[in-house]
């Protein structure tokens, strides 16, 4: 589904990725982990089309496509999404507007009809129910006065709702407690299907006890420098990066 | 009518006394006045930049035009979207009254709407005695250009209790007829102690016409007294809109006026209150959006008369392409007046590199024991609001025009009044293309 060739790309004017090659098939969970300053949430953006990433050399190819030359728009219709580290607040843009822009974007793309309003509400009540999210956040500005827990549930919501084949979430555990943790991890793996592909960057293994990754990629210095399955992440847990980097380098 | 928008050899004041000698004659009282009021314009002419109420706002375009007075018979009927059809409607086309497009609805007790014309008609006495006591020698230049000029408008007059729960509205339409012309339309509204009512000024033309229009507003509210007012200026692309109000607020009188500015090539709003009983509060909402070449000013001036009077102040403007928009702020705290709370905030919004905003806000206080403050923010479309609701689909167009939609929001809910806050919405919408993709 995802297939990175050599990827190299600054943030700004900064070499951040050297050289990042990744497989990811349809069905499967992968997790990036690394240090901080690694690259992960550079390759999560630059998957995604943020402006200010430049691609400086490599390919990534999305479904047989060159991804890095649609737009964000173009990217979100043709299935990929991103949860962001820190989703933006968006006061004056209603939360349920948003998710009903989106999808009946997504849906036009593809040739689906739009979704009638009763069907719509039907999806996303079905959705909340399942990120724990009360119906009165529908109305209210996107992200607005959430809590740090709320804005991740409300990425997941989003990403229940508009379905999409690559999922991306960067560091989505972040500032979760554990029950944030539990509830945004069940959402996550209610959408495992083996026509998805979810790719995980997290700093901390912890996530990976409630979704288990098929594959683990340890990222340093903007490269994948060692790929296992999830006994390396436990590994990780236990030992640190340190060890992984002095085996690259050896 | 005369050659549009010639240019002549003759002055420009000149030729506004040749319009003047042409439609006025006669020595009556009100006639009388209007030349004292011609004779005022004529002795300053129009503002220049040097005049610091109109620093930013160059009239010189308007100046080099001729405009002659709009004629009556020139009147065809042409609906526009109304912004309500509740209440009473009054619609003036190139300003003269037009009761095919009027709608009449039976006043409560003690509510009183008349065209000015009408008023004259009645009571012609009344009307020159009305003005000579709150327009003479008052106001700028261009106020004095109305009271020489002023053909027709609107007076409302509501009795002391009188509660009128549907709205006046009152449409000033410019057709292709307004191509060369000028109006100076009056609306004047005098609220009883306690009364209340909302009134919504919608000046709207949509032509290639080059016409200009010079309103002026008059409200005064007595004791207790509530006014609503709804001002939606949508004129022709290629028109010259300058509108002056003015609102006296007696002890515990409440004023809100929420002041839309769309069209006009050159567009100008300038709001007076002057709170001169203790407890009265004023509210004044703005959003200007100029684009194109359009220049759009909002101009306020709120005057703390008297002690424990309090006011609130939100404008918003957007500018894109080589449009230029300027708020002016002027808050006066007078030496004896104590206790006064006010805040005023000015958020702007630059959609081009080659739009400008010119915001100045201006405290005069001269009291100790005042509560003032004022903000006042200058930026563009936050790029990762942009990029987030593109992320989730939306085509950049529509993500930019949803976050100026969600900007100018903040204006728009003010408008309590469900209709015609829909419409503005709509209109805001259109202005700056936001699909539907998530009809509800």
């Amino acid at each position: 589904m995802l297939s990175i060739k050599n990827l190299h790309a600054l943030a700004g004017e900064k070499q951040v990725l050297k050289g990042l090659d990744l497989e990811v098939g349809a069905g499967e969970v992968h997790a990036i982990m690394g240090p901080n300053g690694s690259g992960k949430s550079t390759l999560a953006q630059v998957l995604a089309g943020r402006e200010g990433y430049t691609v400086t050399d490599g390919s990534v190819t999305y479904k047989g496509k060159d991804l890095l030359s649609l737009a964000p728009e173009e990217r979100a219709r043709e299935g990929v999404f991103l949860a962001f580290q820190y989703p933006v607040e968006i006061p004056g843009v209603n939360n349920v507007y948003l998710l009903k822009a989106g999808l009946n974007a997504i849906r036009k793309h593809r040739g689906e009809s739009e979704m009638d309003a009763f069907e719509f509400l039907t999806l996303v009540r079905e959705k909340m129910k399942l990120m724990q999210m009360s119906e009165s956040f529908l109305n209210r500005g996107v992200n607005e006065g959430f809590s740090g827990g709320e804005k991740k549930r409300n990425e997941i919501l989003q990403m229940a709702v508009l379905e999409p084949a690559l999922a991306l979430l960067d560091e989505t555990d972040s500032g979760l407690d554990i029950d944030a943790l539990r509830v945004v991890s069940n959402g996550v793996n209610s959408l495992r299907s083996p026509d998805r592909a979810i790719v995980l960057v997290t700093h901390y293994q912890r996530l990976l006890d409630y979704i288990e990754p098929d594959h683990v990629h340890v990222l340093s210095d903007g490269k994948i420098i060692k790929s296992g399955d999830k006994s390396l992440a436990l590994e990780l847990e236990k030992r640190g990066y340190d060890w992984v980097k002095q085996e690259a380098a050896a | 009518m005369s050659a549009v928008g010639a240019k002549s050899n003759a002055s420009p004041v000149d030729r506004y006394k040749a319009a003047f000698d042409a439609r006025w004659q006669g020595n009556d009282e009100l006639t009388a006045l209007r030349r004292a009021a011609l004779d005022q314009f004529l002795s300053t002419g129009f503002p220049t930049q040097r005049d610091e109420a109109w620093k930013y706002t160059n009239l010189r375009r308007l100046e080099t035009r001729s405009f002659t007075p709009a004629d009556a018979s020139a009147l065809d009927a042409h609906q526009p979207e109304w912004l309500t059809t509740t209440g009473t409607r009054i619609v003036l086309v190139n300003g003269h009254w037009l009761p095919a497009l009027s709608l009449q609805t039976a006043q409560p007790p003690g509510v009183t709407v008349l065209t000015l014309k009408q008023w004259l008609q009645r009571e012609p006495a009344a009307v020159a005695a009305y003005l000579k006591e709150h327009d003479q020698l008052t106001g700028n230049a261009l106020e004095q250009l109305n009271l020489a000029f002023f053909e027709d408008g609107v007076v409302v007059n509501l009795a002391d209790n009188a509660i009128l729960d549907a709205p006046i509205y009152i449409v000033h339409q410019s057709t292709s007829a307004a191509a060369g012309c000028m109006s100076h339309p009056r609306v004047m509204v005098r609220a009883g102690r306690n009364s209340r009512a909302t009134i919504i000024e919608h000046y709207l033309g949509a032509n290639e016409a080059e016409y200009f229009t010079n309103a002026v507003t008059r409200l005064e509210i007595a004791a207790g007294g509530a006014i609503t007012h709804y001002r939606g200026q949508r004129e022709a692309p290629r028109a010259f809109h300058i509108g002056h109000i003015q609102t006296k607020l007696a002890k515990d009188a409440r004023y809100s006026i929420h002041d839309i500015q769309l069209g006009a090539s050159l567009g100008r709003t300038g709001i007076t209150a002057l709170l001169e009983g203790s407890g009265a509060h004023a509210a004044l909402f703005g959003l200007f959006t100029p684009m194109g070449n359009q220049h759009l000013d909002a101009h306020t001036r709120i005057d703390h008369v008297a002690p424990h009077t309090t006011s609130e102040e939100d404008y918003r403007g957007i500018a894109g392409g080589k449009g230029r928009g300027v708020f002016n702020g002027k808050i006066i705290v007078r030496p004896d007046a104590q206790k006064i709370d006010s805040r005023q905030s000015s958020r702007n919004l630059l959609l081009s590199p080659t739009a400008e905003i010119d915001t100045k806000p201006e405290l005069e206080i001269y009291a100790n024991d005042v509560k003032c403050s004022h903000g006042a923010t200058t930026g563009q479309l936050d790029a990762t609001a942009l990029f987030y609701l593109r992320s989730r689909g939306l085509s950049e167009s529509n993500a930019r025009a949803l976050l100026i939609r969600a900007f100018a929001e903040s204006i728009l809910s003010t408008i309590g009044l469900e209709p015609v806050r829909a419409a503005l919405e709509k209109q805001i919408d259109e202005r700056f293309k936001l699909a539907n993709e998530a009809k509800a």
